[in-house]
């Protein structure tokens, strides 16, 4: 008996052993104020919470704002609570352990207004900034930049002396610019963060200006303490409807009949075929229903529109302006010079960054088409299939994906299998059909056309019509950014680098072997290189190997970042035509030009009309069809069989 | 007599080599001329420049009374002016009948509206040309069909059908029988009679057939002109051209 | 003079026999009205490879645009069907208003119920003359002239020849594609033109009845375009065509301006495609951009290659027999066939099967299905050698070399 006493005793007082932990004790000091907390008086208890510096703390202050905690009824103990039905499951403020169970009325949650549980947010991230866990520090940066207020202000700029972490260190910095900039009190400081930003790119600190120079319009002469940004002029800086529309808001004007109300109103004063004594058949013209109107207005039965002659004059009269809802005009001209200079810096950022861009789209267009470029130059014969062997590195990409799971080795392995796959595709074709089609160049550009769409049909048939996936390990799949305006993913990156590689190699191979030899002179002079024995079949089916099969590697490297289906060759057939025919037939620099011109042409393009990308593919293809009118050879043009 | 083509100061340069080389020239109406010279004087480029294939850097081709420069001119314009030119090859149009190859030569309105809409009877013509050529028997034949020589012959019809008042001949005799290379003279001779005929030919027999003064051609300038004795007679013809007797074989 | 040559009275009276049986059938209830549709929109496409073999198989340019100018045709008469169609409409509904519509309202009414569907109410400009027939039938024409002869005149005159010429035009075409394609266009993206199977002011005549006179429309149109296609190819123009397909060069020093005669033929057989893609989609019933993506010009010459180039009833019988076997195959109308271990699916397997016969041909029947005529008569082609019209391109190569 006594032995089931003491159980018992055990089972209820160690749980209450437990709560008189440092937690609950602070907690007990102040019971009453944290049971019914008001804005007014919870401050000094809050301040008193945070520089305990308990670190079981943040999390209760958490858990209060979130109403997850409970006040016992039974002994006035604070614990975390979670409702289960009739009961409250707790758990102890020290630690988080189990701390028994108590009916849903023997309990009261604890249910902060808004405005506490603001102050209990400001006071937890004072914690969460200072917290030992760079993570923790850093999503409370997050959220601090999330919903920045002038209450954060202190707890941050206090927070920057003990930071260790020089990134984080300098994130907040730069939000203490950012809320001084918005918040500050005082004029020195947001002038020197105003200041400060005029150096940034970045969108927080564009936006921050941005905030600080918002404006009102106002009608008629603005107040003389007012900050006015500008006097609108009617017709160039604000339309004459938008100026009308203000005046009748002002109630200087009538306010603009539309033509419903009018309409409405000419129904509403229909009256036995009439309207204000017209027949309503006539009613069907614009100027008629207005007259119609404007009688009605006269007999006083609907709103006159506003006098058309007054118009002008009461414009004159009432200039508009723009209002600085910033007071300070010292800030705002601050804010004004530094968002200029932010926004040029911007702009240079911008362009340095459509560089990257028109590089790697130049890079891809590169690699798809000096395959197509060697093979055009040596045989003189356009392959309509050459994209069927993009995709079809593309999809054996997919296929070793299938086989490894890793996404590396894959890689490694997928690469030279693509060259080898599409080499030996291109082998085939060259063999089987463009050899018996010599000379033909027309019939051999429409019989490749046929290759191409019975090898797209077959894959679509093998594959079906949807995208497979190709997945780029992680090591490639982030993105080097430099700041918020200039970033280049990994891969694109990669397709550089691999772009670099294969101009490298193919120049070497066209200079310093001995087929680059003979390719060069069958290119330049077939029927001297055939009396000097070289085999043209031999040289024209070793092309058409590497040509195709550099065409394979693409294919992985374009599917790495492109859907992978069977059309994705068909997508790049002409944009390769396009790079080999403006860089030159045949050489290997002419194409490395026509695809920086044609990708640096088609980014520019897009940046001017930055809304429509197929508007500028139809633009770039425009300027080639007038490009190729100045320079019919191309960029780098090239003296053999095929120039002319 | 007076000069149809007048070629003052022509030069012509591909890619640093001077092919023509300040060419100063005249050609009469009517007259027999050869040009002869060897490989690389620039001859089949001096035909390029005045028909109109090739532009030269400087220098000013005038052809005819109102002395207008060819160099301003389309092939299709010099061609329409009277300017008439056979290439090396026998350059016919294999696909066609011989009648239909000479029914395009004939001298009409070359207007794409004109040669749609007005379709005259030319049968007449036709058979007329393709007898001075020798060619009666095979007129509905395809020309790709017709032996080398006939060819050249039907090119020759063709050109003549054009009614040229100057004729470039290229290698006329290249490739022909001796019979037929005969026939050739004497079809070029009689053109000659009422225009101008200006012959390239490497066949020095072939050039002495046509009795007429010679042009010799060396990079791309005259070297000597004259009746072929005089020129043959010439040193330094016999230097650059003819060669010395040990060397004539390299000719 | 023409009519008698044996071939074009062959041509002509096999052509009234099919329309004149279709006819039948089709009143007897034999055939279906979309059997009816699908012959009529054959006729149209026999009457693009007729521009196409005058463009490529005479006059040796390989235009891989041609199919562009059939849509253009197309978007031009669609514009006028769907415009009044959509008058009709909305004139019916605003009259339920008490007061009678005005203009402005017509037009707003009318724009908001075309263009809405790419989020627009404002009629472009280039509708500007969508509610008259006969302006939009000449534009069905004279845009696909225009925009050819600007074209031409551009490539021609800088010579643009061979297999630039032909990457040149598929860049135009596919320029235009995607210029199409896009919703402000001000030709509803890629949603195209629709209903043109309604024809304004027609509303009584039946599907069944319409079909027919469109038939006989197509077939006089392309008995039409026989003819002049056969008289332009005959006599001393059609001898300076096959002239320039195959040396060019020569032409010239014949004294014929090469640039004006490709300039003519380009533009004339641009014209002939807009005709027969005016005619074409008020049976089809809906134009839209990817009708004129250069895949289906690629197609055109495809089937003109196929029937045999430079022979017009090659290309006719080409296009005639590739079209209908791929709505056969496509359709579903050809029975699958089973391997035991794969079933062969034509809807599957039929552009597999086109992409590499059309291999074939190219590689040993280069005159196409028309050749089965040479064998037939016992005749050999005069027109067209076993070169085909590279020969000339081949000749000049050897001269440079």
């Amino acid at each position: 008996m006594r032995l089931i006493l003491a159980l018992v005793l055990m089972l209820t007082g160690l749980p209450a052993m437990a709560q008189n932990g440092p937690v609950q004790t602070l907690l007990q000091t102040y019971a009453d104020d944290i049971a019914k907390p008001s804005r007014r008086t919870i401050q000094p208890v809050l301040d008193d919470l945070a520089a305990s510096g308990l670190p079981a703390m943040p999390s209760f202050l958490e858990a209060w704002a979130d109403k997850g905690i409970v006040q016992r009824d039974e002994d006035g103990l604070f614990f975390y609570g979670t409702r289960e039905g009739d009961i409250y499951v707790l758990r102890s403020v020290e630690d988080g352990s189990d701390a028994g169970e108590v009916g849903r009325r023997e309990a009261s949650e604890l249910k902060p207004n808004a405005g506490v549980r603001r102050l209990i947010g400001t006071a937890l991230v004072q914690f969460q900034l200072n917290d030992p866990d760079p993570a923790r520090r850093r999503a409370a940066l997050e959220s601090l930049s999330r919903s920045p207020s002038a209450d954060l202000l202190e707890p941050l700029r206090a927070s920057i002396e003990g930071e260790e972490d020089p990134a984080l260190r300098a994130r907040k910095v730069a939000l203490d610019r950012l809320i001084t900039v918005r918040f500050g009190t005082d004029l020195d400081t947001r002038l020197a963060a105003i200041d400060w930003m005029s150096d940034q790119v970045s969108l927080e600190a564009r936006a921050a200006l941005n905030g600080l120079l918002t404006t009102d319009r106002i009608v008629g002469a603005p107040d003389a303490d007012a900050n006015v940004a500008r006097v609108l002029t009617v017709g160039d800086d604000i339309t004459e409807a938008d100026a009308l529309a203000l005046l009748a808001d002002e109630d200087i004007l009538p306010p603009e009949v539309t033509r419903a109300d009018r309409d409405a109103a000419l129904i509403a004063a229909l009256d036995n075929g009439e309207v204000a004594g017209t027949p309503v058949h006539t009613l069907n013209t614009e100027a008629a229903r207005w007259t119609a109107y404007e009688e009605l207005a006269a007999a006083g039965q609907v709103p006159a529109r506003p006098p058309e002659d007054a118009v002008a004059t009461l414009l004159a009269e009432n200039p508009i302006s723009e209002v600085y809802d910033e007071p300070d005009p010292t800030i705002t001209a601050a804010a004004e010079a530094a968002l200029a200079e932010v926004t040029s810096r911007v702009a240079r950022a911008q362009a340095a960054d459509l560089g990257l861009d028109a590089l790697s789209l130049a890079s891809i267009y590169f690699l798809a088409a000096i395959g197509l470029a060697i093979t055009f130059g040596v045989m003189g014969v356009i392959n309509m299939a050459h994209g069927e062997f993009i995709m079809l590195g593309a999809y054996t990409g997919y296929v070793v994906q299938q086989v490894v799971p890793d996404y590396t080795v894959s890689l490694i392995i997928a690469l030279p299998l693509a060259f080898v796959v599409a080499a030996a595709a291109g082998v085939a074709l060259e063999r089987l059909v463009i050899r018996h089609l010599a000379h033909r160049p027309l019939e051999t550009l429409l019989a490749t056309f046929g290759i191409s769409v019975a090898v797209q049909q077959i894959v679509k048939n093998v594959f079906g019509t949807q995208a497979v996936p190709l997945t780029s390990p992680d090591w490639l799949a982030g993105a080097w950014v430099v700041n918020d305006v200039i970033g280049i993913s990994y891969i694109r990156i990669g397709i550089f680098v691999l772009a670099l590689i294969f101009l490298g190699v193919l120049v070497y191979i066209l200079r310093r072997t001995r087929l680059g030899l003979e390719v060069r002179a069958v290119t330049q002079n077939p029927g001297m290189a055939a009396s000097l024995g070289i085999d043209p079949d031999r040289v024209g089916m070793a092309t058409f190997a590497l040509g195709s099969g550099i065409a394979g590697v693409a294919g992985v490297a374009i599917g790495l970042f492109a859907q992978v289906t069977s059309e994705m060759g068909a997508g790049y057939i002409v944009q390769s035509f396009m790079t080999v025919v403006v860089g030159g037939v045949g050489s290997v620099f002419g194409t490395l030009a026509g695809a920086g011109l044609i990708g640096g042409l088609q980014k520019g393009i897009e940046w001017l009309n930055p809304s429509n990308t197929l508007a500028a593919q139809t633009y770039m293809i425009l300027f080639i069809i007038l490009f190729i009118q100045v320079r019919p050879r191309g960029i780098v043009a090239q003296k053999g069989r095929h120039a002319q | 007599m007076s000069a149809l083509l007048e070629v003052s100061g022509v030069s012509k340069t591909f890619d640093g080599f001077k092919a023509i080389n300040n060419l100063s020239f005249s050609v009469n109406e009517p007259e027999l001329r050869a040009i002869i010279g060897p490989n690389g004087a620039g001859k089949t480029t001096f035909m390029d420049l005045v028909t109109g294939k090739t532009r030269p850097d400087s220098g000013e081709i005038r052809y005819g009374e109102l002395s207008r420069d060819l160099t301003k001119l389309s092939e299709a314009r010099i061609a329409q002016a009277g300017i008439g030119r056979k290439f090396q090859k026998p350059t016919v149009f294999e696909d066609q009948t011989v009648s239909e190859n000479l029914t395009m030569a004939l001298k009409a309105t070359r207007n794409p509206v004109t040669v749609l809409t007005k379709r005259p009877d030319e049968s007449d013509r036709v058979a007329d040309l393709a007898a001075r050529v020798g060619l009666s028997d095979t007129l509905e034949q395809r020309a790709g069909i017709l032996s080398h020589g006939q060819k050249q012959w039907l090119e020759i019809g063709m050109l003549l059908a054009q009614e040229p008042r100057l004729l470039l001949v290229d290698e006329p005799a290249a490739g022909m029988t001796s019979a037929e290379r005969e026939r050739t003279t004497a079809m070029l001779v009689e053109a000659a009679k009422t225009r101008a005929v200006v012959v390239i030919e490497h066949d020095m027999e072939f050039v002495r057939r046509l009795n007429c003064r010679v042009t010799v051609l060396h990079e791309g300038s005259v070297l000597a002109e004259g009746s072929l004795d005089h020129v043959c007679a010439d040193p330094r013809v016999i230097d650059v051209y003819l060669g010395r007797p040990e060397e004539a074989a390299d000719a | 003079m023409l009519i008698r040559k044996p071939s074009v009275l062959v041509f002509l009276a096999s052509l009234a026999l099919i329309t004149i049986v279709a006819t039948v059938l089709a009143q007897a209830g034999l055939v279906s009205t979309s059997f009816v549709k699908l012959l009529g929109k054959t006729l149209c496409l026999c009457i693009a490879a007729l521009a196409m073999d005058l463009v490529w198989g005479y006059t040796g340019i390989l235009s891989l645009g041609h199919f562009a100018f059939f849509g253009m045709g197309g978007y031009a008469i669609g514009m006028w069907l769907m415009w009044d169609r959509t008058e009709t409409i909305v004139t019916g509904t605003l009259a339920q208003s008490p007061l009678p519509p005005t203009p402005l309202e017509i037009e707003e009414a009318i724009g908001t119920q075309i263009f809405g569907v790419v989020g627009s109410s404002d009629v472009p400009w280039l509708w500007a003359f969508a509610g008259s027939l006969p302006l939009q039938l000449a534009f069905a024409v004279l845009v696909p002239g225009l925009i050819a002869l600007v074209f031409g005149w551009l490539a021609f005159r800088s010579r643009v020849t061979g297999v630039y010429l032909s990457i040149l035009t598929q860049a135009g075409t596919l320029a235009l594609s995607l210029w199409l394609f896009q919703n402000d266009s001000g030709l509803r993206g890629n949603n195209g033109l629709s209903g043109l199977q309604n024809i304004p002011g027609l509303e009584s005549v039946s599907q069944a009845v319409l079909s027919l006179w469109f038939l006989w429309a197509s077939a006089a149109a392309l008995a039409g375009a026989y003819l002049l296609a056969q008289w332009t190819v005959s006599g001393r123009f059609g001898s300076v065509l096959r002239g320039i397909r195959d040396d060019e060069a020569r032409v010239r020093f014949l004294g014929y301006e090469v640039e004006h005669y490709k300039l003519a033929v380009f533009t004339v057989t641009a014209m002939l495609c807009g005709l027969a893609g005016a005619l074409y989609y008020p049976q089809a019933g809906i134009v839209n951009p990817a009708e004129i993506a250069p895949i289906a010009s690629i197609y055109l010459a495809v089937w003109v290659a196929i029937g045999g180039r430079g022979r017009l009833y090659g290309a006719v019988i080409g296009a005639a027999v590739v079209s209908l076997a791929s709505s056969w195959f496509t359709g579903g109308g050809a029975p699958d066939i089973n391997l035991g271990f794969y079933v062969i699916k034509w809807t599957d397997w039929w552009l597999v099967l086109l992409g590499l016969s059309f291999v074939l041909v190219t590689l040993y029947a280069p005159k196409g299905l028309g050749g089965l005529v040479d064998l037939w008569t016992g005749r050999r082609s005069r027109n067209v050698g076993p070169m085909g019209p590279d020969v000339g391109a081949l000749r000049s190569k050897e001269e440079q070399a």
